[in-house]
């Protein structure tokens, strides 16, 4: 229990990130239905900004604002700047995702891959 | 260093020349979008001529200084891929002018997939990059599913979806990479993974990135979102010809480029070979088994990336020049039989390669022009493919890998002699022509220029990258009985083989994967090139 007590207190949150992401695409290849897909792959994409967002992580820095004393340590803005374009297009892409998904939806009337496939080829 | 033209005013300028005329009344909308485009390519001339005879521009955005600006950069590498997009955006724009589906939104999300092609070719920035190929992704998956018919949107739902998990794999690997190296621009990248002390660290970003990249140049085996998107059957013409000439190569530019930046670290370069090879057969083999024209021009784009990657991956400077001929080659017959085949289908009304026949008689002029494009592609002598299919060759010469060359080109013909039977034959009662001098005008120019690309082969890779190589040997007595026996032999086994056996080949194309097996592919890709790269390190 030793080793599973010190593989948990150092743990840090870019492992978790990682994690996750496969998570995501473990969910990608074995859900049969759309929407789970999608939240899937949505996953996979926070999951990725997450690990972005800790790289170059310094335990105690200050945001690189105004007001913040000089004498600090700064945290690296670049990976913020960043990822608010990288969660823009995100979302932008699943909203996408999900518009596509209820058309497939009407015309089919089916939320499953396999199923939609059979359709697809009647 | 800064002179002349902004770069980004190549990226803008096509998405502010869509904005900006939607407002005009038809007329001036029509004759403002053909000056606009004639000024971007203009513009993309001079930008050329500046690097090719002078020294690479480099541009930082806002006026931040080095380092923290975003880095604009034309060199040796991009300029002749700028140059075939504005060129050959000009052109299909032309050639469809007339044609029914060009409204102003469609036009709109065609130029913005234009700017999205210089944007990815002109970034010297990782960032920039994932940001400007995400925008094309959109672009793209708007564009095939334009006219929402029959399963369209299932197929652009499955190309974002896909390349979706692409882009995630792509941004996990530049968060790694930053963490591991502390920058973005790319020329920083390289000269800063030289200095590692631990290049083992580098191979995961690298196989993150690279699984990203190698399923926009559409490699086996992520290549199965290029005949959905590619082939598409609501997709119109124009839409087609830019994604199979121009935009894949987007693709093939950033492995070109990013293994670049990796070379000092991790060389994966035979990997590359062998997936090469794969994809080149797997895309003939598929194509073969095809019904629809469509489907066998995507499949064949598929073949001809392959052989592209091959040749960059020989290893020889022969070969590596002959590679960077045949994306511009490629880009010019396979965007001439796309948009022929566009009329062809419209005239016809159906796709099947079964049921059209006598092109040549109905339409003579679209036919000489697939023609021509079939005469480009097959590598025939005096046209175009047979130049960088030559110097190729001539770079594995000696090495095993030159049976396999042989073995793309028997392939390349076996597909397109069962693509030229519709040229030939008894043509149906009822086909519907329409005139159309922009069609006449712009099937010619690009077939001019892959005979011209052919007759005066050494001199223009010459002109327009750099290396001179005497292609006089394409002329000779052995390339020449070379491709006649290579004919014989495809038109016989067409005769004998795929003609009898066209039902069993059909089960071929049944074999689709669903969009979890696609997710399982892209895994797989991902745990065999990480496997190599460790194993290079």
């Amino acid at each position: 229990m030793a080793f599973v007590d010190h593989f948990i207190r150092n743990l840090t949150l870019s492992d978790l990130a990682i994690g996750l992401f496969f998570i995501g695409l473990f969910g990608a290849m074995t859900q049969r239905n759309i929407i789970k897909t999608i939240i899937a792959v949505g996953i996979m994409d926070v999951a990725a900004v997450a690990f972005f967002m800790m790289s170059n992580f310094t335990p105690g820095a200050r945001p690189p604002v105004a007001m913040t004393p000089a004498d600090v340590p700064m945290a690296d803005p670049v990976p913020q700047a960043l990822m608010i374009t990288a969660i823009v297009i995100g979302v932008s892409v699943v909203a996408m995702c999900l518009a596509m998904y209820m058309r497939v939806m009407y015309r089919y009337g089916t939320a499953d891959w396999d199923i939609l496939i059979r359709r697809l080829q009647d | 260093m800064t002179a002349g033209w902004p770069l980004y005013l190549l990226v803008l300028g096509p998405v502010l020349l869509g904005a900006v005329t939607y407002f005009l009344p038809r007329r001036a909308y029509l004759w403002g979008m053909g000056l606009g485009n004639l000024a971007l390519t203009a513009v993309a001339v001079h930008l050329f001529a500046q690097v090719r005879w002078g020294e690479p521009v480099q541009q930082y955005l806002a006026g931040w200084p080095p380092g923290v600006a975003i880095r604009l950069v034309a060199d040796n590498l991009s300029v002749p891929l700028v140059l075939l997009t504005a060129l050959f955006f000009t052109a299909t724009y032309l050639f469809a002018a007339r044609a029914g589906y060009m409204d102003k939104t469609f036009i709109f999300l065609f130029l913005l997939l234009e700017a999205a092609i210089l944007g990815v070719l002109l970034s010297g920035d990782l960032f920039n990059i994932y940001v400007i190929l995400e925008l094309g992704m959109i672009g793209v998956a708007i564009l095939i599913m334009y006219r929402q018919d029959k399963q369209s949107v299932y197929d652009a739902m499955v190309y974002i979806m896909m390349n979706f998990i692409g882009m995630a794999f792509l941004t996990l690997g530049v968060a790694y990479l930053y963490r591991i190296t502390g920058v973005l621009d790319l020329a920083q990248i390289h000269d800063r993974l030289a200095e590692l002390e631990n290049p083992r660290a580098v191979v995961v970003p690298y196989a993150l990135i690279m699984t990203a990249v190698a399923m926009k140049a559409a490699l086996w085996p992520l290549f199965s979102w290029l005949p959905r998107a590619h082939g598409a059957p609501s997709a119109p013409s124009i839409v087609s010809a830019v994604l199979s000439g121009v935009q894949v190569k987007v693709g093939v530019y950033l492995l070109i480029r990013l293994n670049l930046v990796f070379i000092p670290v991790v060389n994966a370069q035979s990997f590359f070979l062998g997936i090469g090879y794969v994809t080149a057969t797997l895309g003939f083999l598929l194509g073969i088994a095809q019904r629809d024209i469509k489907l066998m021009l995507a499949y064949s784009t598929v073949s001809q990336v392959g052989l592209i990657v091959v040749g960059l991956n020989l290893g020889t400077s022969e070969a590596y020049w002959g590679s960077m001929y045949h994306i511009i080659n490629h880009a010019l017959f396979k965007g001439l039989l796309f948009l022929t085949a566009g009329v062809i289908i419209e005239a016809y009304g159906t796709r099947a390669c079964s049921q059209i026949r006598g092109v040549m008689r109905r339409l003579p002029l679209i036919g000489v022009g697939t023609l021509i494009g079939v005469l480009g592609i097959t590598g025939a002598p005096l046209f175009n493919g047979s130049v960088s299919k030559y110097f190729i060759a001539l770079g594995a010469a000696g090495n095993p890998a030159e049976l396999g060359l042989y073995l793309i080109n028997f392939g390349t013909l076996l597909l397109f002699v069962k693509y030229a039977t519709i040229l030939f034959g008894a043509p149906p009662a009822q086909v519907r022509i329409k005139r159309d001098p922009f069609v006449a005008a712009v099937a010619l120019l690009f077939g001019l220029t892959i005979l011209a690309g052919g007759l005066l082969g050494g001199p223009v890779i010459a002109l327009v990258y750099g290396p001179v190589y005497a292609a006089r040997g394409v002329f000779g007595l052995h390339k020449l009985l070379l491709f006649f026996a290579t004919l014989a032999a495809a038109l016989a086994v067409y005769r004998w083989v795929v003609a009898r056996w066209d039902d069993r080949l059909e089960a071929l194309c049944r074999f689709k994967p669903n969009f979890n097996q696609i997710t399982v592919l892209i895994t797989l890709f991902f745990a065999g090139l990480l496997t190599f790269a460790v194993r290079s390190v």
